[in-house]
């Protein structure tokens, strides 16, 4: 075990335990409990002693045990109660002191463990008893005795609720895109589609450079930018057999993937992890974003970066030779279960572009595919088995922590701290969104959005009313900004890829990716207060 | 990453010379050693093994001292060298010899003196394309040199590193 991960380990156990240990004045104990989970997922997320995926079950298995209704500290805890003394036959009862707020209300069991706050008039106060009267109270009624505890605010959430998360109509859309893409690899579509990309370019080794990058991002918009990158690197890689051995362009060809490959992903919903949990934490604010209305906030600012990433490429690595054969074989697959494939995803793609028109979501139709693939005998269980799951556990254990986050009252609390509407809407939104792409540079992706999608809605429900702040905004940006972390060979996985074909260096990638990274950022600003809030008018 | 070596012997030097030049375009990848007999070969291979592993042998079998069949058959013994592709480049080696070198060093190719630069060419990239998937499982660095097609087929059968 190396000290990073001992580290993690240590301040992710603090983390848990602080909590129990100091009381934040204002937070309620389930608050307390929640920011322990939240504190040591962080810890655990930020250094990876455990993979990551595990991390995010980890944080569903203990909300179950510690904030479910049904888990081990609501069974346990029993609430002390008492029950009202009569003191007249006019519906006036004896209470212990702390049973009734000062506001005169008194919290009364209910069978399923919670309580219901009830108004009571209050006929004498003394030191340690008193007298209500009330025609809801008879002898029977359990009041809470103590008011103060922390059961009396708090209705857990059922244990179904946490465990559910992994099936987030969200992470349902995903599949389907997940699915569709395996399709697509297993019928070479992907294979096929960018042959068909890269036939118009030619032989000009500018317009390949160009080529590659849009039949990257074109393909990783429906496809994990990691499998993306993947595919095409064996496409790829053979191509520069021919070219010297320090020929600039053999880096510009191989930085084209990773680069193509992280900025395709901004495009739709199902593109990369990131994307669907900022989606995930709106569709729980009631804020829907259909697949088209994504498509269009984002593809602006993905052609001009794809554009851009273009002439920085060949900027820093000018191409020496003038002609580079692409002679890829494979053509389509024109079997009966190719042509099925084809179209359930012309279908599929076709239902999700035309959301607006038939109004039905997304999600749903991302069903289709996970029904129709298998259905046809298209996909088998070997596809079904391969489906990225760790991936889908990663985003459930994000959304089960938003939940946790938000009906706990940590939420409020952790941004009641700050003065927000001092700051106005648009610093909040560039402040997450920088803050997003600083992450993003060195943790996963989806881990960072997953740390700053609830930052983000808890911030929204208190600076909602300052000036210019909009949570939709804020989402994709923080989302979007995550994308263009990838400056380093750790910042993900496609810019591992390529530098594990060795014929790239590190400086090479921070140079281009670092650039192109900054640049996409800066445009993530200017779409944050000029593009995106359009959207929410 | 431990490199892959190509070893090479030959006892006449211009044969020897010639051999390595044609190899030259792997050489970025797979480094060349080379050797003009069997006691200076296993000299040789010890040095690749303390600092990589020996993908490929080819070895002509007439040489001074220790014939090249009863070396590759030693190599094939030694379970360090067991996996390493051998190939037998000669004009003179009879049935009998050749039939050893199939049965008890698993040969892998025999290569008929004079050969074809193409063909030297072909098998050595078939042979390193196999030692490669059965030794590594990085591919990538390999996708411009080998047999592009087949570790592109293993590469899509295998899982996807970590997450986005």
């Amino acid at each position: 075990m190396n000290t990073r991960k001992a580290v993690g380990i240590l301040l992710g156990l603090a983390g848990f335990c602080l909590p129990w240990l100091v009381t934040f004045p204002g937070l309620s104990f389930p608050g307390h409990v929640t920011l322990g989970v939240f504190l040591l997922a962080a810890a655990f997320w930020l250094t990876e002693p455990v993979p990551i995926y595990i991390t995010s079950m980890l944080a569903i298995f203990l909300e179950v045990l510690l904030l479910s209704a049904e888990g081990p500290l609501c069974q346990f805890v029993r609430p002390p109660v008492a029950q009202p003394e009569v003191v007249a036959p006019t519906q006036t009862f004896r209470l212990p002191a702390g049973a009734v707020t000062s506001a005169g209300e008194v919290f009364v069991a209910r069978p399923a463990g919670n309580f219901d706050k009830l108004k009571v008039e209050v006929v004498e106060r003394r030191a340690d008893v008193v007298e209500v009267r009330s025609p809801a109270l008879s002898a029977s009624t359990p009041v809470l005795s103590r008011s103060d505890h922390w059961l009396a605010r708090y209705s857990p959430a059922s244990y179904r609720t946490f465990f559910a998360s992994l099936a987030d109509p969200i992470i349902i859309l995903f599949l389907g895109g997940c699915l569709l893409a395996d399709a697509s690899v297993k019928y070479r579509l992907d294979r096929a589609l960018t042959r068909l990309f890269l036939r118009p370019v030619g032989t000009n080794p500018k317009l390949i450079v160009l080529g590659l990058l849009v039949a990257t991002g074109v393909l990783s918009a429906f496809m994990s930018n990691t499998a993306t990158t993947a595919m095409m690197m064996t496409v790829v890689l053979p191509l520069l057999a021919g070219l010297d051995a320090d020929d600039p362009l053999k880096v510009a060809v191989v930085l084209a993937i990773p680069i193509g490959a992280n900025i395709g992903g901004i495009a739709t919903p199902i593109g990369t992890p990131p994307n669907a949990i900022a989606l995930a934490a709106l569709t729980k604010q009631g804020l829907s974003v259909p697949f088209v209305k994504w498509v269009l906030m984002a593809l602006p600012i993905v052609l001009v970066t794809l554009v851009l990433s273009w002439l920085v490429l060949l900027k820093l690595f000018r191409p020496r030779t003038r002609e580079l054969k692409t002679e890829l074989g494979g053509t389509f697959d024109r079997s009966p279960k190719a042509w099925g494939l084809y179209v359930v995803f012309g279908l599929t793609a076709l239902l999700w572009f035309t959301e607006n028109q038939h109004g039905i979501s997304s999600n749903i139709i991302a069903f289709l595919p996970v029904v129709a693939l298998p259905m046809f005998g298209i996909v088998g269980k070997k596809e079904i088995h391969a489906l990225p799951w760790d991936v889908f556990w990663l985003m459930a254990g994000g959304i089960s922590l938003g939940t946790a986050i938000k009906t706990t009252g940590l939420a409020e609390w952790m941004v009641g701290r700050v003065e927000w509407s001092a700051l106005g809407g648009f610093a909040i939104m560039a402040g997450l969104a920088l803050l997003s792409f600083l992450l993003a540079n060195f943790l996963s992706h989806t881990v960072t959005v997953t740390l700053l999608a609830p930052i983000a809605v808890s911030v929204g429900t208190v600076a909602g009313a300052a000036t210019g702040f909009d949570l939709t905004t804020a989402l994709i940006a923080v989302a979007v900004a995550s994308s263009y972390g990838m400056t380093l060979p750790i910042s993900t996985p496609p810019n591992a890829i390529a530098m594990g074909s060795g014929v790239i260096q590190t400086q090479h990638l921070v140079k281009a990716g670092g650039l192109i990274g900054i640049v996409g950022m800066a445009l993530v600003l200017v779409m944050t207060r000029f593009f995106w809030p359009l959207f929410s008018r | 990453m431990k490199p892959i070596f190509i070893l090479c012997i030959e006892d006449e030097p211009e044969v020897l010379e010639a051999v390595v030049r044609d190899l030259a375009p792997f050489e970025a990848r797979f480094p060349i050693e080379s050797a003009s007999s069997v006691a200076e070969a296993r000299e040789v291979v010890q040095d690749i093994l303390n600092r990589g592993r020996l993908g490929l042998v080819i070895c002509d079998h007439i040489l001074p001292g220790e014939d090249g069949v009863s070396f590759l058959v030693s190599l094939h013994r030694d379970p360090r060298t067991a996996g390493s592709r051998k190939v037998l480049l000669t004009a003179q080696a009879g049935l009998s010899d050749t039939v050893k070198a199939v049965n008890q060093a698993d040969l892998n190719h025999y290569l008929a003196k004079p050969w074809r630069r193409e063909e030297l060419h072909a098998v050595v990239r078939q042979q390193l394309t196999e030692f490669v998937l059965q030794h590594e499982t990085d591919l990538y660095p390999y996708l411009t040199l080998l047999d592009a097609a087949r570790l592109g087929e293993r590469i899509r059968q295998q899982p996807l590193p970590a997450d986005e």
